[in-house]
Order: C-alpha cells, then structure tokens, then sequence
C-alpha cells in the first residue's frame, strides 16, 4: 500500500460524490441547449439533492424493512464502486476486490434491492417497473461480465487494475477487433444500466414507458435524495470504467505527482463521454419496450463475438 | 504495411466483415440491412487487398478492386432498385424467428464455427488462416437469415451473406482459386441475383407483395 | 484434332442453336427444327468420343480445362438422347400450349443454353468449371420453369432459384475446402481442382480437412440431385415447368448433378477410406427413398408423383453409389440412362395429358385408356418402364444394384432400400391405374373454346422412339457395354 494509492483512492470516492450530480447536470444542460432551451443550469441536481436532503422521508404504510434499506445500500454500493474501480489510479489498496466480478456482483446488488423495495411498497408501478428492470438486468448483467472477459483474456487475469495496467504498456491493444467489439457492447449496456435513452427516459414520468423512476415513485424526501445521487454516482463510475479501459492514457500509478494530471485526464474524459451521450440523446427516441431485449441481446452478441475474437485471433 | 500490424489490420477488416453480417440479422428495415451488405462488401475487399499488400501480389490487388465494384457496388445497387420498386409496407423484414433470438442464434452459429474450423486452421496456421472462423461465421450466419426471412428480398440478403463468407474462405485460405474458376463463380453470382431480382419484380405484380408466405400455392395434399 | 473438335463440339453446337433462336426467333416451320438438327449431330458427337475414349483412353484439351473419359462420354450420350427426344417433342408442346413468339424465342434460347451447361459440366476437367457449369444450369432453368408466368410457377421458379443456388453455393464451399487441402499436399493452382490430379494425389490429402470438403460437396450437389435435405424445389419445379423442360430436367439435370457427385467420390474415397462417404450416402438415400415413398402413397397431382418419382429413383442411385462396387456402378449409369428416358416419355405424355384435361389433379383424368388408347398406352408403358418391368433398362439395373449390394455386404441397408422402392412402386401403380382404368365420366374437355389438338402419331414419335431405347438398352447394350465398363471402373472399387 502505498501513500500516494491511497489519496489516489480517496481523492476518486470524493470526485466521483461531489462530481455526479454536476455530471448529470451536464448532460441535461447540453440537451437542453441542443433542444433550444435555456436549461436549469449544471448545478441544478445538486441544489434538488439539498433541497430533498433536508426533507423528511416518508413511508408508505405496510412497507417493510427492503422499503427502507435500499436506499442506504445503494448508496453504500455505490461508494464502493467508486472505491474499487481504478479511474485515477491503478495502484488503489483496495486492489485485490477490484475483481471483474466482484465489481458486477455489487452492481447488480444495487440494483436487486432497488428491485425489491420497489415490489415492497405493493403498488402496481412498482412492481411493473421492479419486473422491467430485472428483464434489463438478466441481459446486461452477463454483458458486462462477458465483455469485460474479453479483455481479461489476454491479460490472464479479472482484476480490472491489470487489464488498465496491461493496456496502458500495449496501446495497439486497444484498435483490436475484440477490444471494438467489447466498447461497443459496454456502451449499450452502460446506457441501459444507468436508464437513459432509448432503454429508458430519465426525464419522464409517463407510466407506460419508464423503468427506473416507477421504481422510485414512493420515495421522498432523504431517501429519494439518497438514491439519486447513487443513481448519479453509477453513471458516473461506469463511464469511468469505460474510459479507464478503452481509453486508460494519463491514469496514475503510484506516483503522487502523476495524480493531478490523472485528475484532470478523468475530468476531461468522462465529460467528453457524457456530452457525447446527452448530444445522442437528442437524436435518438425511446425504443419500443418490447424492442428493448433486442438491442441488448445485440449488445450481448457483440461482447460474445469480443470474446471468441480475443480468444482466436489472437 | 509492416509484419506485426499486418494480422493486426486483419483482424480489423475480419472483425467488421462479421459485424455487418450480425447487423443484417439485427435490423428491422430493409434498407439498412442492404447498406450493411454494401459496408460488408467493403471490409472484404479490404481483406483481399491486405492479403495482397502482404503477399505482394499485384493480382491480389486487382481482384479485391472488382471485388470491391461487384459486393460493394453493382450487387447492393441491384437489391436496392428491386427494393425501390417495393411498396412501404414491404420495407420492412418480418423474420419467422424474433430478432432477440435470432441474435443469440447468430452467437452460437459463430461459436459453432470456431468449433468446425479447428481442422482448417490446424493444417496450415497463420494470420490468415486464424481469421476463418470469422468467414465461416458469416456463411453460417449468411444461411440462418436465407432460411429465417419472410421477405423475397431478406433472402437474397441472406444469399448475398453466405456468397460473400464463401468468398474470404477462399481468400483466406487459399488466396484465390484459379482465376478462371473465379470469374465464372462471379459471373455465376451476378446472373443469379439478377434472376433474382427479375423474378422479385414478376412475383409482386403477380401476388402483389414479395411476402414468400403468399406463396403457398404448391405442396402436397 | 479430331478428338478436341469432337470434345467442343458439345458445348458448341447447342450454344450455337442458342444463338439461331437469339437471331432468328422462333418459327414452327423452319427455326422449330434447329434445335433438332443440332441435337442429332450432338448425339452423334457424343457416339464418336465414346468410341474414341473406348479405344484410346481419356481425351483432353484445353491445359485439361474440357476432358472426356468413358464416364463423361456415358453421360453425355444420356444428354444427347434426352435433349433429342426433348427438342423433337418441343415444337409441338409450344403448338399446343398457344406460346407467344416471343416467349417461344427465349424458350429456344434458354432450351439449347441448357443443354450446352449440361454438355460443359460433364466435359469440364476441373471441379471448378463444373461447379459453374451446374450452377449456369440453375440460372437457365430459372425461367424456363416459370415459363408460364402463373402464381404456382412463378412461386416454384422462386424455390428452385433461391434453394439450388444456396446449395449450390455450400458444394463451392466444399470445393474450396478441398482446393485448400489439395494446395497443401503440394498440387499446383492449376492441378488443385482438376479431378485426374485431384484422384491422383488423394493419398496426400489432408483428412480432417477433406472429410469437411467432401461433405459439403455432396450435400450442396446431392441437393441439386434431389437428395434430402434440400430436395424441396424438386417437385414444385418439376411439376410446372413445360413438359420437354421437365423431362430435361428430371432425366438428365439429376444425373449430371450427382455425376459431380461421382467425381467428388472418386477423390474421397482414397483420401478418406470407403467408409466415411458409404455412411452418408446410406443416410441420404434411405431419407430420400423414405420421403418419395411417403408423399407418393397420398399423392394427388401426376406431374408431382412423376417428380418423387425421380426422387426415389435418385434414392436408388446413391443407394448404388453408396455401394461402390464396379458392378454397381455399372449398374447405377444403366439406371441413370434408363430412368432419363423413360422419365422423358413420362413427362412428355404427361404434358399432353395435362393439355387435354386442364387439371393436372388424377382425379380428373379418367379412363385415358378408353378415350386416348395412343396416348394412354404411351404413359402406360413409360410408367411400366419406370417401375422396372422387363425388358426397360430399369429392371436389369435395379437387378444390378441389389446383387451389388448383397455381395457388398450391404444387404440390409438395400433391402431396406428395395422395401421403400416398392412402397412407391404400389403408390404409383394404383394412381396410374386410376388414371387410364375406370369407368369414363363426362369429359371436361367440352367446355373449352378451343379444342385440343389432336394427339397424332407424328406427335408420338419422340416418344415411341425413348421407349424403344429403353428397352433396347435393357436387352442389350451392343457396342457401348464396353464403354459402360470402363465407365464404372473409374469410380467403382474392384
């Protein structure tokens, strides 16, 4: 363990809490201004989270105890995430959990409990929302694992530092079909994860169609403000790990000094990743529910494809 | 072209020759799916020309510039003016098995081709070689859409697919055949997708639609 | 010289007929005989080579390109025979069925480009050229078979493009597999499809890969020889295409595709043993024989049962060549002779019967023999020929393939084979009889505007003339028995 892992480490939780709402408020800000509006400006989420945050959380009444824990776990979850996956440094202590499926498990832990509580408050959009996201989460769930695998194939090993680590010394690795195919297939289901178009609009609430705030309709208050800066901090961490893997340059190892420059490598990266979103977003409908597992199984597909072309071509 | 980055460039080109075939299983609408044949087109032109650059082979060259005019150019070009003539509702492909699981079929057709090339790539392994799987994906996943399309045109998609793995193959493997049996092979092709596309044109004004379900004239009992 | 004249004269005379009707166009009193003319020198062509590869062994030209041995020169006197009996039969099928100039033109066209892929495919030296050969017989057939432009045989000149070609393909693909295998057992770009090297080398095949080759290759060219599992546009194209084409079609189209089969088989079997292509031509025969026997017991249209018919008489022949031995082999060429022309005699009465009658459902045709006692007894005997009745060639060769098979080892899988055979034999026996027997009921004829042309027996001479070949070649073969022999040598195992 060395000191500068450490503050690295740190320095990435802090970044990741204090920078996700703004991230967000990023990506409405420049589809509101492609769409013509003025837009509420890049700190507005943050001024929502206070606002919420010093609000009481109701209960719905016959609730159990899933109602109330989810939020603190998927905000728990979500600190996690941000520890373990390298996107300033390669050298976290927390190196050994950095595991491909570790980091998958405690994604998909987040997303069960939301699932659950969403079933606990008993009425029928949570529960329809609950079954729609777990139908999304059985196809990216093994998207993720499968497509990362692709990459850790060549390095031999899950950890995500080294598959970071390996690329950063063989930066040809990155134009190979397997390492395309994998971006391509980690892109739709980042975008289906973290519900934004076309699986999911996050700035809807019209009961047909949405998925993660029929899930969330009975929170308020803390808990909602809980739950959406996780929300946030997922996003945040995922096109983090999409930028650490396909585009790890700058990333810091051990060194204190490199870490300034693996700050501003992060910033400038994950928001190039987000206004590249929120820009396609304008562009692009809501896709049909039912034409949702098609393009996710097309996404699976393509991670398949990244493994069997990691394993044969090379 | 150097020695290290020329699998490298071959494995790109492989790599974007099966994901138009993948696409084509993937999109609803006729008229991507044609372009997605013209862009596969393209990347196996592409493999014939490194092969060529490699082997410094002028002739090579050559024929990934016709392969180049006839996949890319002059074949999409037809199933596009046959699709021109098609009214809308037409356009769009309405496959016997739903595209969700038709993907996931297009994952174990690819798998399965790994499975069956092994012997081809362990009588002579090179870069070239290693990229059969690839091909022979395409030609199973060329077969898959023949047989599970509805639409007259969807199937000569799919014939085109099939043709075009059959085409790397022989590259890959072999760098070529005889060019005398190239050229009646190519010849071949044309003529049968301009029967094609004749008789797409007489079954609409026939049956008034290519929907291939109409055609339920002919069997036994 | 003489013998490369008399190896491109085959391909050239009917492309030159072609070329007559493109200029010409055609005419019933003078261009309709062309294609007759060309045939009869196509036949004597093929009787001049056969004699010429008897005596002196294999021909060749073209840097092996176009060669000629004693099994070339069988089938492409089946093709000559056939083709004859088809041209002569054409100007009064087109008279009957009221063609339009311009129709009858591309029909004289597409007729002799036919006939010249068939010519090219059993000369070609190369399994390359072979290979386009039988896929340019595909796309000339296209339109012939939807030649009538109606829904059933538009629908069947769909199938039979898109299923043939799909499988055509798949046998390129084999090709090129063992165009790969043969580049690596040290065989020249030009040698590595050719068949003579190909045979020569088999020893140095790789297996793995050739066993994948030689499978492809025998499914993509078994499905153009209507062998399951892609036998699907048989009885559709056969069933709407003009009579003289289906008669083309089903008497020699079918051989000459398996015959790319018999050429694949004489590579394989040395490279990979006789085993492995025993196996699956065994499973593709009893499958095909199965299916034939099946749809023919509840069949109700005769242009479809001639179809399975054809079926179940390929089943036969891979069965034969499935057997392997000499015998039958020899066997397997007289079957394929015998069923070309009496097939042709089928199809053609049968076209005149489907004029007469409108319907080609049995139903509606009854008591034929009473009405039409000429062409009743035509279709009859063709049928009788068809199901082996002494003296038809067919009864000699089915005699052939059954000892072959008892010696061979065999005698299960043949009887099993026979069984199905006879299952088809019943079916096609009760339908024919319901056909020609019965008591007569009111003709549907009356009600046409116009009525049929009268069946003639200028009419009926192409088909006495195939009957009588039929029978002729099963009593004896004369001067070709040594061509026969020599023929099943080349593929046969002793």
């Amino acid at each position: 363990m060395t000191i500068g892992g450490l503050l690295a480490t740190a320095g990435q939780v802090l970044l990741v809490m204090a920078g996700a709402p703004v991230l967000v408020g990023l990506m409405r800000q420049v589809r509101a201004r492609l769409e013509g509006r003025a837009g509420a400006g890049i700190a507005q989420p943050w001024r929502d989270l206070r606002k919420l945050l010093r609000r009481q959380p109701t209960t719905p009444t016959g609730t159990g105890w899933a109602f109330r824990l989810a939020p603190l776990l998927l905000i728990g979850t979500s600190l996690v995430l941000a520890a373990v996956v390298p996107l300033l440094t390669t050298a976290s202590p927390l190196d050994p959990v950095a595991d491909l499926f570790a980091v998958v498990g405690i994604l998909a832990l987040g997303t069960v409990t939301l699932a659950l509580a969403a079933l606990d408050t008993g009425t029928a959009f949570g529960g329809m929302g609950a079954s729609r996201e777990m139908t999304i989460l059985a196809l990216v769930e093994p998207t993720i694992l499968v497509a990362v695998f692709s990459l850790s194939a060549r390095v031999g090993s899950t950890n995500l530092a080294a598959i970071v680590t390996a690329t950063l010394h063989d930066p040809l690795r990155v134009a190979s079909p397997a390492s395309l195919l994998a971006a391509a297939a980690l892109l739709v289901v980042v975008v289906a994860e973290t519900g934004r178009l076309p699986v999911d609009n996050p700035a809807t609430h019209l009961e047909l169609t949405m998925i993660h705030e029929a899930m969330i309709l009975e929170y308020a208050g803390t808990d909602l403000a809980l739950i959406e800066w996780a929300s946030a901090m997922r996003l945040t961490v995922l096109l983090g790990l999409l930028a650490s893997l396909f585009l790890p340059w700058g990333i810091a190892g051990t060194s204190l000094t490199a870490l300034p420059l693996a700050l501003l490598a992060f910033v400038v990266k994950v928001t190039l990743l987000a206004v590249g979103l929120g820009t396609v977003e304008v562009f692009i409908a809501k896709l049909r529910l039912f034409r949702v597992p098609e393009l996710l199984a097309g996404s699976f597909v393509l991670a398949l494809l990244a493994v069997a072309s990691s394993f044969f071509l090379a | 072209m150097t020695d290290i980055s020329y699998p490298q460039y071959l494995d790109l080109a492989a790599g974007l020759f099966l994901l138009t075939a993948v696409g084509v299983l993937w999109r609803h609408q006729l008229a991507p799916m044609i372009r997605l044949l013209g862009i596969q087109g393209v990347a196996l032109a592409a493999i014939v020309a490194i092969l060529g650059i490699h082997q410094h082979s002028l002739e090579l060259i050559l024929v990934a510039v016709g392969l180049a005019v006839l996949r890319a150019g002059v074949l999409p070009l037809l199933a596009w003016r046959a699709l021109g003539e098609a009214p809308a509702q037409a356009r769009e492909t309405r496959p016997v098995i739903n595209t969700a699981a038709s993907l996931l079929a297009a994952a174990a057709l690819t798998l399965l081709a790994y499975a069956v090339t092994r012997p081809l790539v362990a009588l002579a392994p090179s870069p070239a070689t290693a990229v059969l799987p690839v091909a022979v994906a395409v030609v199973l996943i060329g077969f898959f859409t023949l047989v599970t399309r509805r639409r007259a045109l969807s199937q000569v998609v799919g014939f085109l697919l099939l043709d075009n793995g059959i085409t790397a193959i022989a590259f890959l493997a072999t760098s070529g055949l005889p060019l005398i049996v190239e050229l009646g092979v190519s010849f071949d092709l044309l003529l049968v997708v301009l029967v094609l596309q004749v008789l797409t044109g007489r079954l609409r004004t026939t049956f008034g639609s290519t929907d291939l379900d109409e055609l339920q004239e002919l069997h036994d009992q | 010289m003489t013998s490369i004249l008399l190896l491109l004269a085959p391909i050239g005379l009917p492309l030159a007929a072609a070329l007559v009707y493109a200029v010409r166009g055609w005419h019933a009193r003078t261009t309709a005989w062309v294609g007759v003319a060309t045939t009869v020198l196509l036949a004597g062509d093929a009787v001049g080579l056969a004699a010429t590869v008897t005596t002196g062994g294999p021909v060749q030209t073209g840097g092996g390109l176009i060669r000629a041995d004693a099994l070339s020169a069988w089938m492409l006197l089946g093709i000559a025979t056939v083709a004859l009996l088809a041209c002569w039969a054409s100007p009064a099928y087109l008279a009957t069925d009221h063609t339009s100039t311009r129709r009858a033109r591309w029909y004289g066209i597409l007729l002799h480009l036919f006939i010249a892929a068939m010519a090219t495919a059993v000369l070609a030296g190369n399994l390359g050229v072979l290979w386009v050969a039988i896929e340019a017989t595909t796309i000339v057939t296209a339109f012939l078979v939807g030649h009538h432009r109606t829904r059933p045989a538009l629908e069947a000149a769909w199938k039979y493009v898109v299923i043939c070609s799909a499988a055509i393909v798949i046998a390129f693909l084999g090709l090129v597999l063992l165009y790969y295998a043969a580049r690596h057992a040290g065989l020249d770009g030009q040698q590595a499809l050719d068949w003579a090297a190909l045979t020569g080398h088999a020893h140095q095949l790789d297996p793995a890969v050739t066993r994948i080759a030689v499978g492809l290759a025998v499914i993509g060219f078994g499905a153009k020889a209507g062998l399951i599992p892609l036998h699907a546009w048989l009885p559709d194209a056969h069933s709407q295409a003009p009579a003289p084409v289906s008669a083309l079609m089903s008497g020699v189209l079918l051989p000459v595709a398996f015959y790319a089969v018999l050429r694949v088989k004489a590579v394989a079997d040395p490279a990979l043993g006789a085993g492995y292509l025993r196996i699956l031509l065994v499973i593709l025969a009893l499958a095909t024989l199965a299916l034939a026997a099946l749809l023919l017991i509840g069949q109700h249209d005769y242009k479809r049962m001639l179809a399975y018919s054809s079926m179940e008489h390929m089943g036969l022949i891979a069965l034969a060549a499935a057997i392997g031995t000499r015998l039958a082999i020899a066997a397997l060429l007289l079957q394929m002779a015998g069923h070309g022309l009496a097939k042709t005699v089928a199809f053609l009465s049968s076209g005149h019967i489907l004029h007469r009658h409108v319907s080609s459902k049995i139903v509606d045709v009854r008591a034929l023999a009473g009405r039409m006692p000429l062409l009743a007894g035509l279709f009859g005997l063709a049928i009788a020929a068809l199901l082996g009745f002494p003296p038809a060639a067919i009864f000699a060769s089915e005699l052939g393939i059954a000892r072959a098979g008892a010696t061979a080892g065999l005698t299960w899988v043949t009887a099993a084979g026979f069984i199905l055979a006879l299952a088809a034999f019943a079916a096609i026996i009760t339908h024919t009889g319901r056909m020609l027997l019965g008591p007569p009921h009111a003709p549907t004829t009356e009600d046409r505007s116009d009525p049929p042309a009268a069946f003639t027996i200028a009419t009926a001479m192409p088909l006495i003339a195939g009957l009588l070949g039929v029978a002729a070649l099963g009593i004896t073969l004369g001067p070709a028995a040594g061509l026969l022999q020599s023929a099943a040598s080349i593929v046969g195992a002793p």
